[in-house]
Parts: C-alpha cells; sequence; structure tokens
C-alpha cells in the first residue's frame, strides 16, 4: 500500500568520522530484509538474545462485498482497488446491520477503519442519519477524515466528514454542527464541547444513529474511567433527544475485548475478533545486554544496546522506530542516533523524537516527514503506538518492556509492510518487569495478552461527571447515573452551591463550566508549562502533568526536548510553572523519591500463610528528596541536588501483607534481616503484581512500613533497608517498640483506580508466583530482576537478600 | 453524606484538583478549613431563610403563572418616526417602528453553555399612539421558565424585528438553548435582529472608552444611571432571591433592565438617523 523509495544510507559527505564503521559494516554485509536482519543479529550477538521466534504472516481470509452496499458506496470502494473484504469487516456489517453494539479486535493495520466505514457511510447515504468518531488523539481524527474524504471523493458520495477538536476554528464550528455527517472528535471535546453545548448540536443528536470509538484499549485505568463516564452523558444527552445510537468500537489485541467494550458502553457487544487481513512474517528478538559485573549481575544499559540496534537497522536502510518509556530517554536515545547520522547541519535530518509534550505543529511536521520517507529513524514515546499514520516501517526497537504485553504486540505492530518480513526487538532494561519477562520468553511467547480494567464508579472521577452531568441536564426524580441514584452526590453539589434543588429536580445554578475544571487525562487541573527564559524573552515550550512534575520539573533539573538540553531554574508550584533557560551540559537529571504509608480504613482481611492479608483505604505521601547528575555516555553519577517541594499526598487503596512479631522472631536472627527480606518481597511482588493486573507500573506502587504508620523503610544506597521515621530521617526503633513491618501494593491514583480489589482476589497466586519468581531467579545473592539490586558483600553474606526474601514469601505463602 | 463529601473534599485536594486553603490557614484539629467553610454557607442559608419571613421579599408585578411576575408600564419615551431606516445596519427596507420589539435578559451568569439561564426577560416596544410599553418577567422558581419563555413567545409575531444590544451573539443563543431544553420552539428563529453593538462599535470604538450600553446611553442620551446595579451582580440578586433571602436587589436588577430597554430605543433611533457608516 505504501510503496516508498529507499533510502540508502548514503556515506556521510563530510568529514566527521563514524566510529562504529568497522564493527558495523561486519554486521550489515549484503542486501537487508527484517529475516536477514534478525538472522545476523542472532548470529552476532547470540548469547544476548534470550528468544527469537517468527510470528508466522497469514493469508488473507477474503468475503465478497455484501449485496445490501449501497451500490455508489460499492463503486467507490472498488474505484480504489477493493474488490473483497476481509473476513473481519464482512462480519462487523453484518453484525451491525443486526443491531448489534460491536467491538473489533485485529491487529494494527488490518483494514479496521472499514469495519465502521461501511456502515457509517451507507446510514448516511441512506438516512440521512449522523455519525460520532473518536479517536484517543487529534492526530488520529486527522488521518481518519483524510481516508474518508478520499472515499467520498472517489464515489462522488456526497457525505461530509469533519474533525472538530481544540484546532476547529470557532466560525466552522457552526457549519460542522448543522452539516457534518460525520463528526471525528475525541473523549475530551465531547466532554467539554459538544456535551455542555449539546443544545447547538440539537439536529446532530437527533440523527445520531453511530458512535465509533477507536482504539479503546487506552481508554483503561483512569483515563478510561473518565471517558466511560462521559458515554454515560453522552448517552444521557441522546436519550434526551430520543435516540440510542448504536457503538462500534475498536481495539488492538487485549485479553479481555469483550468485558471491556462492555464496561465502557454498559451494553452487551458482539465481539469480533479474528483478523481476515493477510500479513508478512514477524521476527522478533528479545534482547538482554550482556552482563558486565557479574558478582553484582549488572548489565550493560538498554540504552547502549537499542542505539546499536537501531544504528545497525537503519544503517541497513530500514525504516527504524524505537520507542523509549520516558521524555528523557527519547532525548537521550535521539542525541545518541543523531550523533551518527545528522552530524552535517546543511542536511536535513534523518532522525526526529516524536513524544508527549511537543507543540502540536512541531508532531504534525515530524508525522508528514515520516509519511513522506524522508526520516529513516524515529525515536519516540508510547504517542506512537496508536495508529498514526506515519507510512510502514521495517523495524522497531523496545527500549524496554513497555508494562503490557498488548502494549509490546501493538507497539511490534507498527513495522510490517505487506509480506515483507519486519523485525521486532525487545531490548530488556534493567528493570526487574524487563528481567523477568526477559528471561521467560516462553510466557512472552504463550500468556494471553492482559486486560484492560477502568473503575467506572472511582468516587472522584464520578463526582467529576455528574457535576457535569448536571450541568447539561437537570436531574430530576432519584435518576440513575452509574451505579445508581445520582441522589447523594447531587447533595453534596447542593452543599456546595452549585447545583438547586427545587421540588424533584436538581438544577445548575453556579455560574461556571464545569467541563472546564475536569480534565480526563491527568488527575489534575492546569498542567505545569515550560516556560523557556533564554535570552529574555518567555516561551512557552513544553507542558508536564501534575504527577511527572515533581520528579521531571525540580529546580536544577536538565529538562530535555528535542535532546535539547534546558536547565529548571525556578518552579513556580503554585502557577504551576517551570522557568527553564538553555544551557550546555554534558549530563542528565533523575529525582530520587520515597514514599511513606498509613492505613486508615480495612476493607477485607484474609490469613497468608502464617500471617495475614488485607485491603483497604490508605494515606500515602510521597516526597522528592533530591535528583542524580547521570554522565551521558558513561552513565556515571556525578553529583547530587537537593529538592524542595511539597510531599504528595494521596488517600487511596492498598493490598498488604503483614507477619506477627513473634513468627519474625523465630524466623530471623534480627529486625535488620526482617527489614532486608521484607523489602526483597515487596520488590518481587510488585513486578508479578503489575503483570497480573496490566498496570502501568507507575500506577501501582510498592512501599514497606510500619502497620501504624510509625516508621517506613526505604533502601539506602547499598539497598539495604533503612528504617525512617515520619519525617523521613533515618531512625532506629526501640528494642521493645513493637514491629509489625508490612508490604504494601496502593494505587497511585486519589480515591484508587480499581487495582487493589483484583489484587487482594489474587493475593495467593501473588505470592506464589513471587517465590517462583525469586527462586528461578539465575542470580546467586539477589539482583534488580528478583529483588532487587544488592552489593557486592552480600554475595558471601551468610543469609543473601535472596533468601531472606524467600523466607518472607515462604511464611505469606497459603498453606 | 456529609461524610461523602468530607472524602471526596479531601481527595480532589490530593490530585492537584484545587489548591487546599488547609495549607495557609492556621491548623484545626478536628476540621480543614473546605468543611467549615461549607458548614458556615450551610448555616449562612439556613439563618437566610429562617429571616425570610420578617425580610423584605416583595416581587413587584403580577403572578401570571406559578412562580412568574410581569411587570408592564407604558411610557412616553422618544416617539419613533412612523418607519426606521435601517441603512446603519446595511438593511436595504427601513422598517415600520411598529414591528420593533426591544429585548433584553438577566441570566445567571456569563458561564455559557447549557447550565445558564434567563431568570428575566425584558421586552419593549411602541404602541400606534407613539407611547412605549414596556414589560418584564421575572421568574422566581426554575419550575416558572417555561411560563416565562412561553409568555415572550406569545409577544412576538412572524414579522417582529428585534433590537438588542449583543443580542446576537448572547440573548439570542441563550434563549434558543433555553427553548430547546424546554422542548419548544424557538420563537426567535427567522425573526430580523438589530444588534446595536455592531453600528455603535463601528462607529465610536476609537472614540469613547468603551462600548457598552452605558456608555452609549450617557454618550447619545445624556442618561447617567443613579444607584445602578451593575449587570455583573445581577446573578447574585437572583440567587439571593432564590435561596429566601431579600428581593432588594432583584428588584434593582429589574430597574437596570427597565434602563436598559430605554437607553436601546435611544440608542436606535440615535443610529438610524446617523444613517449608512
Amino acid at each position: 500500500m505504501y510503496c516508498r523509495q529507499r533510502t540508502q544510507a548514503a556515506p556521510p559527505l563530510n568529514a566527521l568520522p563514524d566510529r562504529y564503521q568497522a564493527s558495523d559494516d561486519l554486521v550489515l554485509r549484503g542486501p537487508s530484509d527484517g529475516r536477514a536482519l534478525a538472522q545476523r543479529l542472532s548470529k552476532r550477538y547470540a548469547e544476548r538474545i534470550t528468544g527469537a521466534f517468527v510470528v508466522p504472516g497469514r493469508e488473507g481470509s477474503f468475503a465478497t462485498l455484501p449485496a445490501d452496499l449501497p451500490s455508489a458506496l460499492a463503486q467507490a470502494l472498488r474505484s480504489r482497488g477493493i474488490d473483497a473484504l476481509y473476513s473481519h469487516q464482512a462480519e462487523a456489517w453484518t453484525a451491525t446491520q443486526r443491531g448489534d453494539q460491536v467491538a473489533i479486535v485485529t491487529p494494527t493495520a488490518s483494514g479496521k477503519s472499514l469495519c465502521y466505514t461501511l456502515p457509517v457511510i451507507s446510514a448516511v447515504m441512506q438516512q440521512g442519519a449522523k455519525a460520532l468518531y473518536l479517536f484517543p488523539t487529534k492526530a488520529l481524527a486527522q488521518d481518519q477524515v483524510a481516508e474518508l474524504l478520499e472515499l467520498n471523493k472517489a464515489g462522488e458520495l456526497g457525505v461530509k466528514a469533519f474533525t472538530f477538536d481544540g484546532d476547529t476554528p470557532g466560525d466552522a464550528r457552526q457549519a460542522i454542527r448543522l452539516r457534518g455527517d460525520i463528526v471525528v472528535s475525541n473523549p475530551d471535546m465531547l466532554h467539554q464541547a459538544i456535551l455542555p453545548h449539546h443544545t447547538k448540536w440539537a439536529q446532530f443528536f437527533e440523527n445520531l444513529r453511530y458512535v465509533v470509538i477507536d482504539e479503546v484499549h487506552t481508554y483503561r485505568g483512569v483515563f478510561g474511567s473518565h471517558v466511560a463516564n462521559v458515554i454515560r452523558r453522552l448517552k444521557r444527552v441522546c436519550a434526551f433527544y430520543g435516540v440510542t445510537p448504536q457503538f462500534i468500537l475498536c481495539s488492538a489485541t487485549i485479553g479481555n475485548p469483550r468485558e471491556h467494550a462492555e464496561a465502557l458502553i454498559e451494553h452487551r457487544v458482539t465481539a469480533i475478533t479474528q483478523s481476515g487481513a493477510p500479513s508478512g512474517d514477524k521476527h522478533v528478538l528479545l534482547w538482554n545486554p550482556p552482563v558486565v559485573n557479574t558478582d553484582l549481575g549488572l548489565r550493560a544499559s538498554a540504552r547502549s544496546q537499542t542505539n546499536r540496534i537501531a544504528r545497525l537497522a537503519i544503517k541497513a536502510g530500514m525504516k527504524t522506530l524505537v520507542f523509549a518509556q520516558s521524555r528523557t530517554m527519547v532525548e537521550v536515545l535521539t542525541k545518541y542516533l543523531k550523533d551518527v547520522f545528522d552530524h552535517d547541519p546543511r542536511k536535513p535530518p534523518r532522525i526526529r523524537a516524536y513524544r508527549g509534550g511537543y507543540l502540536p505543529t512541531e508532531r504534525r511536521a515530524a508525522e508528514r516527514a515520516m509519511r513522506a520517507g524522508s526520516i529513516d529513524g524515529i525515536v519516540s514515546t508510547s504517542a506512537l503506538e496508536l495508529g498514526v499514520d506515519i507510512g510502514s516501517l521495517d523495524v522497531v526497537v523496545l527500549n524496554g518492556y513497555p508494562g503490557s504485553m498488548a502494549a509490546t504486540w501493538q507497539r511490534f505492530g507498527r513495522a510490517g509492510r505487506r509480506q515483507q518480513p519486519a523485525l521486532g526487538v525487545l531490548v530488556a532494561s534493567s528493570d526487574p518487569l524487563d528481567q523477568y519477562l526477559v528471561r521467560h520468553p516462553e510466557f512472552f511467547e504463550g500468556s494471553p495478552p492482559e486486560h484492560a480494567r477502568i473503575a467506572a464508579d472511582q468516587p472522584l472521577i464520578l463526582l467529576d461527571h455528574i457535576r457535569c452531568a448536571a450541568f447539561e441536564l437537570p436531574f430530576v426524580g432519584d435518576e440513575v447515573f452509574g451505579p445508581g441514584a445520582a441522589t447523594p452526590w447531587l447533595e453534596v453539589l447542593g452543599e456546595e452551591g452549585v447545583l438547586h434543588r427545587e421540588g424533584d429536580r436538581w438544577e445548575w445554578i453556579a455560574d461556571s463550566y464545569p467541563a472546564n475544571a475536569v480534565s480526563l487525562r491527568s488527575v489534575a487541573e492546569g498542567n505545569f508549562v515550560v516556560v523557556d527564559r533564554t535570552g529574555g524573552k518567555q516561551t512557552i515550550i513544553a507542558e508536564a502533568d501534575y504527577t511527572a512534575a515533581p520528579v521531571t520539573l525540580y529546580e536544577g533539573a536538565i529538562h530535555m526536548i528535542q535532546s535539547v538540553p534546558y536547565q529548571v531554574e525556578r518552579l513556580d508550584w503554585e502557577g504551576r510553572k517551570a522557568f527553564v533557560t538553555r544551557t550546555h551540559v554534558d549530563y542528565y537529571t533523575d529525582a530520587i523519591d520515597y514514599t511513606k504509608l498509613k492505613v486508615l480504613d480495612c476493607f477485607g482481611s484474609s490469613s497468608a500463610g502464617r500471617g495475614d492479608a488485607h485491603h483497604g483505604e490508605v494515606h500515602v505521601v510521597r516526597r522528592v528528596a533530591g535528583y542524580k547528575k547521570i554522565r551521558y555516555y558513561t552513565h556515571e553519577n556525578i553529583g547530587y541536588g537537593p529538592v524542595n517541594l511539597p510531599d504528595q499526598e494521596l488517600h487511596t487503596t492498598a493490598v498488604w501483607w503483614q507477619l506477627a512479631q513473634r513468627e519474625l522472631e523465630q524466623a530471623f536472627d534480627g529486625r535488620q534481616q526482617a527489614l532486608d527480606g521484607f523489602l526483597g518481597a515487596a520488590y518481587a511482588l510488585h513486578i508479578v503484581a503489575t503483570v497480573a493486573v496490566m498496570a502501568e507500573s507507575r500506577d501501582l506502587q510498592k512501599s514497606v512500613g510500619s502497620a501504624d504508620g510509625a516508621w517506613f523503610v526505604a533502601s539506602d544506597i547499598a539497598g539495604r533497608g533503612q528504617l525512617r521515621g515520619m519525617d523521613g530521617q533515618p531512625t532506629a526503633l526501640a528494642p521493645d517498640a513493637p514491629f509489625t513491618p508490612t508490604v504494601y501494593l496502593y494505587d497511585a491514583f486519589p480515591g484508587g483506580v480499581g487495582l487493589s480489589a483484583p489484587l487482594f482476589e489474587r493475593r495467593e497466586d501473588l505470592v506464589r508466583l513471587a517465590i517462583t519468581l525469586v527462586e528461578r531467579c539465575d542470580c546467586a545473592a539477589g539482583c534488580p530482576a528478583c529483588v532487587g539490586p544488592i552489593l557486592a558483600a552480600d554475595e558471601e553474606a551468610t543469609h543473601t537478600p535472596k533468601a531472606l526474601a524467600l523466607r518472607v514469601l515462604g511464611l505469606l505463602v497459603a498453606l | 453524606m456529609s461524610a461523602l463529601a468530607d472524602r471526596l473534599r479531601h481527595l480532589r485536594a490530593q490530585s492537584g484538583l484545587s489548591v487546599p486553603a488547609a495549607q495557609t490557614a492556621p491548623p484545626k484539629p478536628t476540621l480543614s478549613a473546605d468543611v467549615l467553610r461549607l458548614i458556615q454557607g450551610r448555616s449562612r442559608l439556613q439563618r437566610a431563610e429562617a429571616r425570610a419571613s420578617s425580610m423584605d421579599r416583595f416581587v413587584p408585578g403580577d403572578e401570571i403563572a406559578s412562580g412568574l411576575f410581569l411587570t408592564e408600564a407604558v411610557v412616553d419615551w422618544l416617539p419613533p418616526p412612523p418607519v426606521i431606516d435601517t441603512a446603519f445596519a446595511r438593511w436595504s427596507e427601513p422598517v415600520d417602528s411598529g414591528r420593533l420589539m426591544h429585548f433584553d435578559t438577566e441570566t445567571t451568569g456569563l458561564a455559557g453553555g447549557t447550565g445558564t439561564r434567563a431568570f428575566m426577560i425584558g421586552a419593549a416596544h411602541w404602541e400606534a399612539d407613539g407611547r412605549f410599553r414596556m414589560r418584564q418577567l421575572t421568574i422566581t422558581t426554575m419550575a416558572a421558565e417555561t411560563a416565562m419563555l412561553q409568555a415572550f413567545a406569545g409577544w412576538l409575531r412572524g414579522d417582529t424585528v428585534l433590537v438588542s444590544y449583543n443580542g446576537k451573539c448572547y440573548d439570542a443563543p441563550l434563549l434558543a438553548t433555553r427553548y430547546r431544553l424546554a422542548r419548544l420552539p424557538n420563537p426567535l428563529t427567522g425573526l430580523g435582529h438589530l444588534d446595536l453593538l455592531h453600528p455603535v462599535r463601528r462607529r465610536w470604538k476609537s472614540v469613547w472608552e468603551n462600548c457598552r450600553l452605558a456608555t452609549a446611553e450617557r454618550q447619545i442620551l445624556g442618561v447617567v444611571r443613579d444607584d445602578d446595579l451593575p449587570g455583573s451582580e445581577a446573578p447574585a440578586a437572583w440567587l439571593t432571591y432564590l435561596r429566601g433571602g431579600p428581593a432588594t436587589n432583584l428588584r434593582r436588577v429589574a430597574h437596570h433592565n427597565a434602563q436598559d430597554l430605554r437607553s436601546l430605543a435611544g440608542v436606535l433611533l440615535h443610529v438610524s438617523r446617523l444613517g449608512r457608516p
């Protein structure tokens, strides 16, 4: 579909030597495709590859164009070279014509948009129906409209499709509301601009027949919980206009597509999960960086390996996409690749970075350059995981495990032109989760993708949306919103003075626009803006969300944008602004943070081996204490700096395990041993729990502390458990003080977003999985892949951290 | 129930949604400042209700439907020519002065969207004898809104020409939303509409300090308002009454609204005499 000129790696014309040239040439003899490169890498780096497999390509499975398709539409399809449908597209047609709510789950580039385009365009042409499309990003919406317009033009179908987003000019909005047949938008616009002004959209709503929601796998966790509530509001407004639109949802591969779709729209759906699209072979390599210190089990960085693989692939003339886990890492890797490929400033860049936080124009420019094929290497955060049209690629390198199987396959799905072998490489970082997975390729190959979860009834989120809903239409009587009658929530809003009760009606009375105060994507209002003060001017150059700010925008932080380093000079916490200036340093910075925790309420308890397990509500305080300066390339730690920011407080839900003091006294020689054991156990439990609930690892956090919150344990520089008091300072317990160390896994969202309940249900599994993880780890005494990093001295210790962690876990495992 | 409110308030503060006042307020061991403020607010409301019987709750006019009050006055005010020259608005035809309906709404705020409503609609027209007939509809309950919208619709004819100040962008869309929510046809649809803000702006934008109606009437008509309630205080005036407080400021809103209607007519006559800009 996308035929593009391959840009051969041109020999550099300028004089800068490529110091990797000789060694790279050894690997790169002869022409290359995904298979050839996979073979060469496997041969050259055999000891680093822990798993290699091929996901075989598929023959296509086809069906004829449905007979009941409007003839002009069938004609338009044929004129664009579509004479037959893939089987999943035909199935979707049948199901929508039956009136079902449909969820389609197929891989990237399988033609899923036709699944909804056909029923929608048919209904527009035959019944004058309207449709609303929701995509998680503006870029995807723009792609979709471009596609619709091409089809429309090919058949002169007279279907009017428009994007409606924050960039839509005011004078165009009226026309779109009145004349748009298909309005392509995003959940945020529906939430902030469409629903609160639904009367202006009256004609649109009165004829609304289809709601298409693509990429629903991205609507999980906090964001998904918000979106589910926006859908509740959408249905409520639709009911006012007397319509019940049909939903068509699309998702990348997840473990529970039907359940997730049903949770989002709160209606039974028909799931279509077999793709009929043909695909080429996909070669997958699991890559573990080589061990550089055998004693400590220290490995070379993922970053160096990713850089090498990407460099080889680009030199082999293959379009390469690198996914990095953080914005900082995107910038670091971009810099490394640019150092090799973009050292001549007179030539257009061959390497680009792509991530959230750039301004929209910059991102659109990057997308265009990629589609045009003028870019050879892209380094991105998850921003490119979705179906943004950037053309086809040959190689995808993941710098670190993305946190879920689903996201891994979604990212690998970016590689692959039709019928051509593609390559995906997962480079494990030292992150324990990565080490766990890369050493268990069978888990990787065989495991079903994870489940997406939402908690639509999360109290904070629910309150936000009942507030918005009350603005849109008054609540009458015991109207149900979500889990039940909205009445108690309305009373809260009444006390707040935003609603006025008259008889059985709750009417909006405040002079405010509540949707503006509710962001679907982050917990907080008002992202931080990054203001560049270089040269006396003030320019906004980036944004960061509330939760990221304490760990990325502290004073002294090096904040990178397109691999240009800026230093944060001042952080205005109240004003949500960080002032930076351009700087020239050879290091980047990394925040040091720690957590303490206190139980407020226990929802449920059970025994766990010789101890017990609980779940309930907790109070968490997080503090960023300082930061490290890390030099480029050598990655040595060249200094520390203090950070002085308010503590982040959080009421949330958690699951926790405890052992009674007398059990500990019998099992351990001393309290320090027990603490080290608990730290190791927490480390291992956090790894397996993160996999178990498809949490982003930042959404699920761990902590070890006292049951009464009197102290908590932080790892000191040596990785040993260090007791700290309420003030965060190191402390010691009186010998007769009660001693009940506790492992906590908590939900990192205020009020919790539903992670702790499923963890409590699986508490016995988790302990067993953690034991397997630690027992099967190759290390002798403990390592970052099981119980956390350890010191060389621990190797000789009689009680290794690994043994201590196993002892704690052994006491907690079900008898 | 208050426990729910309290819990939600804490969670919100932690999410960065509102900067908790508790951080700056002196420490209160048992209750956060937010909760205290809430309790104070509530008791203030209760006190207001308790005082209601002895306070001034008089809303002028006839209660023509439950919660809907109509006041009416016929005054001598700038007798119009039989036809109004509309060249100032770049219309090709003049309009019979008898077709004109000046109108102005008072609303619960400026936030826009479906959550803002009009609690007062003032409208005025010239009778055949040249006298100026002003009518105002005020609701004292939410439920009376439908009756108010119906009453206003009854004053408009198919050939009515509306006269307003910024009504095209503000009052008319707001009423359109209210008619839609009340499931009533919108009587403003298709009517001619002379919005005086635009011609005033075109002519005096660079001359006056601003182009608000109060400025226009002072400059053109020499009207200086006495004890005028600023428009921005109108929402609070109505809310106070709705929650059981005195009607004093609500009557001042009506007074302000009536003056707006008179000024509309005055500004209209003035700009129409000036002709095409």
